[in-house]
């Protein structure tokens, strides 16, 4: 060796995407450190929503080009046709969400300060604010592009940590009821970490099988490398752990309820839609990927999780008095029904870009209405800022009705009622698991699903059958933000629920070409 | 034949260590025992062909992720064990079976797994360990390191964000503070000067025995009352400051006061 | 001859032909969105979206003209609503065109005509905006090019309709009424969508082009069963025996809505279905005979209640569900009798929207007095009223020359080529039709005044009486238009097919004599007994037959008996067994989840240690899992 290195080769065209937003993180922290205090806000939103939208540009730029086929920088990245759809997927929420971010008061004055101190009191009297939550933000958003497009375990660790990381931050910074937000961040952290480690000695383990990280290796070693199926096994169920974890599947999903109460509504926002869309697309990844043809072996286990994960979802949302932890389990249980597209792969691959596409239309659909319906619990305050209790809904319907209305409506999207996007959505995945023979799966499913749209209907029924309280909470009048933000989730909500044709096409086309290799 | 001694030495005290490490009371003691297992892995990367990992590992592990830990412990403070006893029926029960059933499956799994012998780092270190690595670094995982530094700029900033308080009013110099003990001796006739030291003419000298007075009797001033109310807990306060802190109490009630650590400042 | 293929089409008037559904659809969303802001011209707002909907109609009908005969079908795909099972889309043929020509342009009139007759009311607004979504429902059902599209038509007519009936809801008797025709239609609705889950079990498919490959393709198909399925529909819908009942209490709505939606054109949706499902019915002699005798019955059945009653409207009902259940006749012979049933139809949308119209000038005038009783001698006081309405009359009886002469006497014809029984049937009902409706006519119009003392009877204002003037013009010479050279026939074929032979029509044929004698004959009898004679204020007690057909034939008698009380027991018995079995089973269900619930929920104990063992538990029993799935 003469001890000269071969420059990398990185298709920055590719990463294009990745780049802009973590780019924009990066300017953004660098304002923190040299713009004035007032300035700050003033600077951020652009930058941060365009560098959103930038990267939605771009990623429109390269379908438009024509999808590539082999991974990028150097086999470490597969930006492929489900990840451009993802990546769209995420760019679209993530902008929606920094929408609602943007509304001021979701945050702390001073984090550094104790709750209910009266350094608080001056931070709050002084009106000063944490700007930082941009650029993590678009930490969180770059980590959750390059979670479901990593080609290896080694860059999926790392995305997942600095997808994590600026999230277990934002979920301490709530204004209000800080000691249950604070609570939240150390939970989420302690166990995010807990299941991380799991994920590290998993890929570990899948090196020592497949001597290499790679997925596409450890697919050519499945079968070809004998007498160590055990690590491979083990290796493979350390891994699901990781990835279920983020996803919330049961029995991983004790997290999500504390996590997604405690944190500041427009992350919770964000979670719930961005941090889900990219764990599934990740963890179809690695499934069909390194362990495509392990399925005999890995669709049993991800059959009892998914039941498991609907059941749990559906049966613990019941006894919910509180609007964001029941909008948490409503989200493990629509896991459930996503894991049900996820075995309802098969050998054949029309079987499989069937089963891709339904749970991407599937992420669409549920993304944007999750993200309206948790922009519709922002609005609804009293004295102690958000009224998260349910008692204190009652009546809603009759105070705000519009209001009222789009919630119902969001929250019927969310039982799949007909001509609302969720119809649609669990209709492609039942559908496309009926054709995987998954059909004992999808009865689960359609049981869970009834169980469901008891509680859903229950709240609607709270809203606009039971007098108002007398003391309930008002409406507050949305920001422009926050009302176009519940605009595009109703028209989102809407459109693919009438008029699902471009979108599942799109999806199909995405699905078309399956992950590369 | 070396490597595979030193392997099952270092793996006995390093397990042990982690042992430690989990059951110790003291959080000083568990941060020792981790000192112990980063080390052991230090030398066993050495004795594995990874010099470089393993001066890798003690240097900024041992070194100063250690120190670290050492220097929060130091402030939080040596003795600030928590409570141990559980609350959660169950939770010691299931824990310890999950631990034994994971412990059971691994040593099942890996140890029914028939590994290919070791290859040895050889090949991979044809070209030095350390080129070698770089030319991992810099081209295969080129991109997870890259990223791996938004990752950095996260952490110091979330460090940031939780820690750092913007001062709201202009910090107090020593000319203010002292000033500002004068106007209080002017108004309240407090005594400007420092209180007298513990233990001054007695026969120890340690922090919680009180200055005695010329007369032999105890300076109330020189009782650290941090260290009285501690020492009442456990018992071993010395029967004259005890009587001491009767009184006081006793007087403050009577005045209205609350009791307060002499050592305190107040009227900010 | 078979349908022709449907040939897919974009642009141009017909690949916009979904403006004749979204304009007035639009209409009822902006009147009920718009609430009391567009009070003032909500009225003018529906009429336009009306007109403008029959524009679009009337340049789709010139467009498809352009078109060779062969060609004349044409789909509009507008998407996918779910992949492989639905599509939405229209389809414009000569069928669907003629339908949409006769509800926009029947409804504008009637649009039109409710702008007077409703200038009163402090809710014209909502009145409108129930109209515009009647039409627009109404279209989407005939326009569909799949059953999935016309169920929600059905449907949406329903609703519409239930909301009309029940338009004044602060009188009891309608708010009742509309019930009982939501509920008596369910027992149709139910037959019909357990029919299309039949087509689509057995198809896979639910467009009309993909049913009638089936069903060429052939295979064991249950069309018998979808036949009746259908019919029981269609029956529910359009007032046919046994689901008649409804259809003479929901005269309690507004006269223009018995004029638009009980006359011209809700009612006709079963003639419609029976139509549209020809592959079907043509494959089952057993189905076409049932809905010709269903047709037939009726047809009497109207007849006879429509010569008993003193209500107005409800004698013009009787006449409706007589004269439905002459299409029916005709739609359930086969390809030989769909022009004629879709040729009376027609006129008599036009001719029986008149009446109605003229009913409601006249009930306008009088004080919203409906019993006949109490009119008489009105011809001199509303001379345009009841010369529009004498020529209605004169249609509908089948006076030489008048479109009914011509449609209804080839339904008769061809009735009686099909199977003699049921045409000389039919001539038997055309003669109570003269009897009844010249006694209708005779009471309103002829003989002495018995108005109420208050009675001040005047001419309608001209936006009523104008359209009352067009649709009479209609009823003057559509019948002729139509059917003289077989025109419509021959226009309709690539829709529905055609007899290989064409009729001819026969101005002295045998049958045709006996029913004008008959018709004479009847007159002659209603002109003895109501026109020169007296006409007693209170009615008299009349004979058994009298009674009966006053009771509607004991119509709701026999389904009470047989519908009601059965039902009513079967209720009971089965809140019995509900409570007993099935609520306890639902109960102990609900509790059982809410009971896991609430102890799931004692897991959930807040502490991240007992969150992390539930993680490290979960991961020792997948690893376990994986385990022995992988070593299985």
């Amino acid at each position: 060796m003469n001890g000269t290195i071969q420059a990398p080769t990185l298709e920055y065209a590719q990463l294009a995407p990745m780049l802009v937003v973590f780019g924009a993180a990066i300017v953004g922290v660098l304002v923190e450190a040299f713009a004035p205090r007032y300035l700050r806000s003033a600077i951020h939103v652009p930058i941060t929503l365009l560098s959103l939208a930038g990267a939605f540009a771009l990623t429109i730029w390269q379908v438009v080009k024509g999808v590539p086929t082999k991974p990028a920088a150097m086999g470490a990245v597969a930006v492929d046709g489900p990840s451009l759809f993802i990546w769209g997927t995420i760019l679209v929420l993530a902008f929606v969400s920094v929408l609602l971010i943007n509304d001021e008061d979701h945050f702390v004055a001073a984090a550094a300060a104790v709750p209910g101190s009266a350094e608080e009191e001056q931070a709050l009297h002084e009106g000063a604010g944490h700007t930082e939550v941009y650029p993590l933000a678009l930490f969180a958003v770059g980590g959750m592009l390059l979670f479901p497009a990593s080609n290896d375990l080694l860059v999926m660790f790392v995305a997942l940590e600095v997808m994590s990381l600026p999230l277990y931050l934002l979920c301490g910074l709530a204004r209000r009821r800080r000691l249950l937000s604070q609570e939240a961040a150390v939970k989420y952290f302690l166990l995010g970490a807990f299941s991380s480690a799991f994920f590290l000695y998993g890929t570990a383990l899948l090196y020592g099988y497949a001597g290499s990280i790679d997925l596409a290796k450890i697919s050519a070693a499945l079968g070809v490398v004998g007498g160590q199926e055990t690590l491979l096994y083990i290796g493979v169920a350390m891994l699901g752990v990781g990835l279920l974890f983020k996803i919330g599947a049961a029995p991983f999903q004790a997290w999500k309820p504390d996590v997604y109460q405690g944190a500041p509504t427009p992350i919770t926002a964000l979670m719930a839609s961005g941090t889900l869309v990219a764990a599934f697309g990740a963890l179809l990844r690695v499934f069909w990927v390194a362990l495509g043809g392990l399925d005999w072996n890995w669709s049993p286990v991800l059959w009892a999780v998914a039941i498991l994960t609907m059941v749990v979802g559906a049966i613990l949302a019941i006894t919910q008095t509180d609007i964001k932890r029941m909008l948490a389990y409503s989200s493990i249980a629509h896991g459930g029904f996503l894991l049900v597209g996820v075995v309802a792969t098969g050998a054949a691959a029309g079987q499989n870009s069937k089963a891709l596409s339904a749970i991407l239309f599937y992420l669409v659909a549920y993304g944007f209405t999750t993200v309206g319906a948790f922009a519709v619990v922002t609005m609804v305050r009293d004295a102690g800022g958000e009224a998260w209790h349910l008692s204190r809904w009652a009546g809603l319907g009759k105070r705000s009705p519009l209001l009222a209305g789009i919630f119902a409506f969001f929250l019927l999207a969310f039982a799949g009622i007909p001509l609302t996007s969720g119809f649609f959505g669990k209709y492609a995945v039942f559908q496309a698991a009926v054709a995987g023979g998954a059909t004992p799966l999808v009865i689960v499913g359609v049981v869970a699903s009834a169980v469901a749209a008891f509680f859903y209907v229950r709240v609607i029924v709270l809203m606009f059958f039971s007098d108002p309280a007398a003391d309930g909470p008002s409406v507050v009048l949305p920001s422009r933000g926050t009302a176009a933000v519940v605009g595009v989730a109703v028209l989102a909500t809407v459109f693919l629920g009438v008029f699902p044709q471009p979108v599942l096409h799109l999806a199909q086309n995405a699905a078309q070409s399956l992950f590369i290799r | 034949m070396g490597e595979s001694i030193t392997f099952w030495v270092l793996a006995v005290v390093s397990v042990i260590a982690a042992l430690g490490l989990v059951f110790s009371r003291r959080a000083v003691y568990s941060a020792l025992m981790l000192g112990v297992v980063m080390f052991s892995l230090a030398v066993l990367y050495a004795v594995q062909d990874a010099p470089f990992l393993a001066a890798v590992q003690i240097i900024v592990y041992t070194g100063a992720v250690m120190m670290l830990f050492l220097f929060v412990l130091m402030l939080v403070g040596v003795d600030s064990s928590d409570s141990l006893v559980e609350t959660i029926r169950g939770q010691r029960f299931w824990a310890v079976l999950a631990g034994l059933a994971f412990a059971a499956l691994l040593g099942l799994g890996i140890g029914n797994a028939v590994l290919s012998p070791p290859k040895g780092l050889a090949a991979a270190n044809r070209a030095g360990n350390v080129p070698s690595l770089a030319e991992l670094i810099f081209t295969r995982h080129v991109f997870a390191f890259e990223v791996t530094s938004a990752l950095l700029i996260t952490a110091a900033l979330g460090a940031m964000v939780l820690a750092h308080r913007e001062r709201a009013e202009p910090k107090q110099t020593q000319k203010d503070l002292s000033r500002a003990r004068f106007v209080r001796f002017g108004q309240l006739g407090r005594n400007p000067g420092p209180l007298p030291g513990p233990g001054t003419y007695a026969r120890h000298n340690a922090i919680d025995m009180p200055a005695l007075l010329p007369d032999g009797s105890v300076s109330p001033l020189s009782v650290n009352r941090v260290v009285a109310r501690y020492e009442a807990a456990e018992g071993t306060l010395p029967p004259e400051v005890e009587r001491i802190l009767q009184e006081e109490a006793l007087s403050e009630r009577a005045n209205g006061h609350v009791a307060r650590p002499l050592g305190e400042e107040d009227g900010k | 001859m078979e349908p022709a293929e449907i040939i897919q089409h974009s642009g141009g008037v017909i690949g916009a032909s979904w403006l004749m559904i979204a304009l007035p659809l639009l209409g009822a969303a902006v009147l009920l969105l718009g609430g009391r802001k567009t009070d003032k011209f909500g009225h003018l707002l529906g009429v336009a979206m009306a007109v403008a909907s029959f524009v679009v109609a009337a340049l789709a009908f010139i467009q498809l003209l352009g078109f060779a005969p062969g060609e004349r079908r044409r789909g509009v795909e507008l998407y996918d609503l779910i992949p492989g099972i639905a599509k939405v889309g229209l389809l414009v043929d000569p069928l669907s065109i003629s339908f949409c020509l006769l509800i926009t342009f029947v409804g504008s009139l009637i649009h039109i005509y409710s702008i007077g007759y409703m200038a009163h009311d402090p809710a014209r607004r909502r009145f409108f905006a129930y109209l515009n979504l009647f039409v627009a429902a109404m279209l989407v059902l005939v326009l569909a090019d799949n059953y999935l599209g016309l169920y929600v038509g059905w449907e949406g007519v329903g609703l519409a309709s239930y909301l009309l009936i029940g338009f004044w809801q602060h009188k009891p008797t309608a708010a009742t009424a509309a019930k009982k025709a939501f509920i008596v239609n369910r027992v149709g609705d139910f037959g019909l969508s357990i029919g299309i889950f039949t087509i689509f079990a057995t198809f896979h498919s639910l467009s009309y082009q993909g049913v009638a490959e089936g069903m060429a393709k052939g295979g064991s198909i249950p069309a018998t069963a979808i036949g009746l399925l259908l019919l029981l529909g269609a029956c529910g819908k359009s007032a046919q025996l046994p689901l008649q009942s409804w259809l003479l209490d929901a005269m309690e709505g507004p006269t223009p809505v018995s004029a638009l939606i009980h006359a011209a054109t809700m009612v006709t949706a079963g003639v419609y279905l029976v139509v549209r499902s020809g592959p079907i019915f043509q494959a089952t002699d057993t189905a076409q005979l049932v809905v010709t005798i269903v047709g037939v019955a009726t047809l009497l059945a109207g007849a006879i209640i429509g010569t008993a009653k003193d209500d107005i409207k409800k004698a013009l009902a009787g006449s409706t569900m007589s004269q439905i259940g002459y299409m029916m006749l005709a739609a359930g012979i086969g390809p030989a009798g769909y022009a004629f049933a879709i040729a009376h139809l027609i006129t008599h949308g036009f001719f029986k929207a008149d009446m109605f119209l003229g009913a409601g000038s006249v009930m306008h005038g009088m004080n919203d007095e409906v019993n006949m009783r109490k009119y008489g001698g009105l011809r001199k006081v509303m001379p345009i009223t009841f010369v529009t309405f004498f020529i209605g009359y004169l249609a509908i009886i089948g006076f030489p020359l008048l479109s009914g002469y011509f449609t209804k006497d080839g339904i008769i014809e061809t009735a009686m080529e099909h199977n003699a029984i049921l045409g000389w049937l039919a001539v038997l009902g055309a003669g109570i039709t003269g009897f009844y409706m010249s006694r209708l006519v005779f009471m309103t119009f002829f003989g002495k005044k018995r108005w109420e003392a208050d009675a001040h009877p005047h001419e309608s204002p001209a936006v009523m009486t104008w359209p009352l003037i067009i649709l009479s013009i209609g009823a003057i010479v559509l019948g002729a238009f139509l059917i003289l050279g077989n025109r419509f026939m021959l226009f309709l074929s690539p829709a529905v097919g055609r007899p290989e032979e064409l009729p001819s029509f026969h101005p002295f044929s045998t049958t045709g004599l006996a029913t004008l004698a008959l018709v004479a004959v009847g007159v002659v009898f209603a002109w003895y007994r109501y026109g020169s004679a007296e006409v007693p204020g209170v009615a008299p007690r009349g004979s058994f037959l009298t009674a009966f057909a006053r009771r509607d034939l004991y119509g709701d008698a026999l389904n009470e008996a047989l519908l009601m009380r059965p039902g009513q027991w079967l209720t009971r018995l089965a809140v019995y067994f509900d409570n007993r079995g099935v609520d306890g089973l639902v109960n102990s269900l609900a509790a059982l989840i809410g009971g896991s619930s609430g102890r799931l929920r004692r897991i959930q104990t807040g502490y991240v240690r007992s969150y992390a063992l539930s993680i490290f538990v979960g991961a020792a029993v997948l690893v376990g899992a994986w385990f022995v799935v992988g070593n299985l």
